[in-house]
């Protein structure tokens, strides 16, 4: 009653896998988009603002469909993967991990563009005065000193991946071992007549699984706290 | 030798619009001390040597080397000009110990032979595994000063740097500034709006009034 | 106040009351095409308004249990009849079984293929990329498929690859963007689309009949036994055999 059942780990091992691999995925285009946001005025300032938001608003469906044309086997940039590279992203893991990744991007790009803002551009002046070139003081300065906000972030992200549903399945399909994820599981599940028992048992193995990320990244939080006192 | 002949125009500064002209020569070993009332522009013209604003017109030189020229359009980038910039505020990086501060704007080869005298002056060897957020005042501004030298900066610039501590501190560390001015001989300019630090500190001392840097003569 | 109180009252009972002119038909998702038609003809002939709603016949089912209004069920297997039979959410005396499908394999209309439903046939040679269909746990043409797929030996060479999707016009929809390789649906969701081509037929015996049984829920509206019978009529016998499927009822 209490093991896990080989097919049940597997499932949970691809929501993790899939889950890490997106916020790795995500790291530097977050970051570089925050610090866009943070540091940087320009024309259309509040049209990238936006786009990069679109995610939190539109419904996750829509936002599979979206990838679906554009990285879709037929799609404006997938034709090409596929005829250049015999790359499917459908029906793959790596699907899964874009569709985690999209829906993730708004959060983590926000977390840290706060961060980015609380640090005081003040001592990134004085580092150049020391000699250090813009990328030198981001690296070693503006960075370090948000990186409460890249964790928080990474969270986040790895959370809404966790619990991703509606842009997986339809862009990333529902394919076991592949991209059927807890959330695709359940939901498989508690479509079937006598799928109600097994349903809830990956309900609580989703729980369990995202108290154990949580209390991860606290550990995580007061290490890099400690280490920075 | 740092040549200076600049003109800084800033119609929408916060305090009052900015009209200022500077022109003057620092040579090495020398210590030029200017005073003024706040707003007078002496953060400005200090950031302006420094790289950190650009100035409207004229020319800055030090040596062999052109940091600024508005006919030519050169503009050299902070991290690029030489130079030890000690913020009124000290500015120390939070994360960093204080060793890890000092060493920031130096090449790790150098340190091993430069960090050590440097500390010695400065009295604070006791400090160096310490986080900046553990200092007193006092010990803060002298880390900052140790940083700046530590820079192989070839113009050293003081803003205000005594201006936070209290009278007691100030009479600790302004020795320890005479001293590094004395031993290291970079040319040094010190700003302040205390007249007597200033006095002892500089061999000549201006005045930056209503745009203008004037020789004080006494 | 008392007025607007009363005023709205009145409003909401006679929405109220235009809600029971309309029958609500819950139809396995295959039902598409041919039910909008039927109901539009019954609608131009009755001037009773049917409104279908279309899905996975598993989630229909569930969402008849959970509460969900509706007046006639159409599944695409008996299972999911059964399923509410066990329930008591249907009227038992109504069951009837209306029609009946064949199970087809499909490919994009670009890439035509011909595979013999044998156990003889080398599948994973001739057809090596994704397959598609209903999800084999829950919805009936899956659970179909697998019968089959089991049935020729298939199924563990296949499974790997096998695709859920939650009904069977959304497995029709991946092969026409050519996101699948091959789709197993029905012959009648074939014929709908000009966008996929047959490649191979299984064999009758290699699974379950396919049966689409349909009955009155037990909160049907009075009208809609009228409609009920006018599924089993000649004009509708006509319409459905057009469609691909085949009518399991005498007139």
């Amino acid at each position: 009653m209490w093991n896990l059942s080989p097919a049940e780990l597997a499932i949970v091992l691809l929501s993790l896998k899939v889950a890490a691999c997106c916020v790795l995925v995500l790291l530097l285009p977050a970051i570089g988009m925050a610090w866009l946001l943070a540091r940087k005025q320009f024309w259309g300032h509040a049209l990238v603002d936006a786009l990069v938001h679109l995610p939190m608003v539109l419904p996750p469906v829509v936002l599979g469909y979206m990838l679906l044309v554009l990285l879709g086997r037929r799609g404006w940039i997938g034709r090409w993967l596929y005829e250049q590279f015999h790359i499917q992203l459908t029906f793959h893991w790596w699907g899964a991990v874009i569709a985690s990744a999209v829906m993730a991007f708004p959060l983590m790009v926000r977390a840290i563009r706060q961060a980015l803002m609380q640090v005081n551009p003040l001592l990134e002046q004085a580092a150049q005065t020391l000699g250090a070139s813009p990328a030198k003081t981001f690296l070693t300065i503006t960075l370090p000193l948000a990186y409460h906000g890249v964790l928080t972030g990474g969270i986040l992200a790895f959370s809404r991946s966790l619990g991703e549903f509606g842009a997986t399945i339809t862009f990333a399909g529902n394919l076991e071992g592949e991209t059927r994820t807890l959330p695709l599981a359940i939901y498989s599940l508690t479509q079937s007549p006598e799928g109600d028992a097994a349903a809830l048992r990956l309900v609580i193995l989703s729980v369990l699984v995202s108290v154990a990320a949580l209390l991860v990244s606290q550990w995580l939080e007061r290490r890099l706290l400690r280490s920075q006192r | 030798m740092l040549t200076v002949d600049i003109q800084i125009h800033q119609p929408y500064a916060l305090t009052s619009p900015l009209d200022l002209h500077a022109r003057f020569e620092l040579p090495a070993g020398r210590c030029l001390g200017i005073m003024g009332a706040s707003g007078s522009g002496k953060t400005t013209l200090l950031h302006s040597i420094a790289g950190l604003l650009m100035p409207s017109a004229g020319v800055i030189r030090s040596g062999d080397s052109l940091w600024f020229d508005h006919k030519q359009a050169v503009q050299l980038p902070p991290w690029q000009r030489p130079v030890g910039l000690v913020f009124q505020d000290g500015r120390l990086f939070p994360h960093m110990s204080v060793e890890q501060n000092l060493r920031y704007g130096m090449p790790a080869v150098l340190a091993r032979i430069v960090l050590p005298e440097v500390v010695d002056i400065l009295a604070i060897q006791p400090l160096l595994k310490r986080k900046p957020s553990e200092l007193s005042g006092g010990e803060k501004q002298r880390v900052a000063i140790g940083r700046a030298l530590l820079r192989q900066p070839s113009v050293l610039l003081m803003d205000e740097p005594l201006s936070g501590l209290d009278d007691q501190l100030k009479q600790q560390v302004l020795p320890y500034i005479k001293q590094v001015i004395a031993t290291f001989g970079l040319p040094t300019l010190y700003v302040s709006h205390v007249g007597d630090e200033v006095a002892e500190v500089a061999d000549e001392v201006f005045m930056l009034a209503q745009g203008q840097l004037r020789q004080v003569v006494d | 106040m008392k007025k607007w109180l009363c005023l709205g009252l009145c409003l909401i009972s006679v929405l109220a009351q235009a809600e029971d002119k309309k029958i609500k038909v819950f139809a396995a998702a295959s039902l598409t095409d041919v039910m909008n038609v039927l109901v539009k003809q019954y609608g131009q002939q009755t001037g009773v308004q049917v409104v279908p709603v279309f899905g996975g016949s598993g989630t229909l089912a569930k969402q008849l249990e959970q509460g969900a209004p509706g007046d006639l069920f159409i599944s695409a297997d008996e299972k999911w009849m059964q399923y509410l039979k066990d329930k008591q959410l249907v009227q038992v005396t109504t069951i009837k079984p209306w029609l009946g499908n064949r199970l087809v394999m499909i490919t994009p209309q670009n890439k035509p293929l011909t595979i013999k439903a044998e156990a003889s046939t080398d599948i994973s040679q001739q057809a090596p990329g994704y397959w598609c269909t209903g999800d084999t746990l829950s919805v009936p043409v899956g659970i179909y498929a697998k019968q089959s797929l089991t049935n020729l030996g298939w199924w563990d060479k296949l499974k790997n690859k096998l695709v859920s999707t939650q009904d069977v016009r959304a497995t029709l929809s991946l092969v026409e963007r050519d996101e699948c390789d091959v789709g197993i649906v029905y012959a009648s969701d074939a014929q709908s689309s000009s966008k996929v081509r047959v490649a191979g037929e299984f064999a009758e015996s290699s699974h379950v009949p396919i049966v689409y049984p349909m009955a009155l829920l037990p909160q049907a509206a009075s009208e809609t036994a009228a409609f009920y019978r006018y599924l089993q009529s000649a004009e509708a016998r006509k319409l459905l055999l057009s469609y691909g499927f085949k009518p399991l009822f005498n007139d």
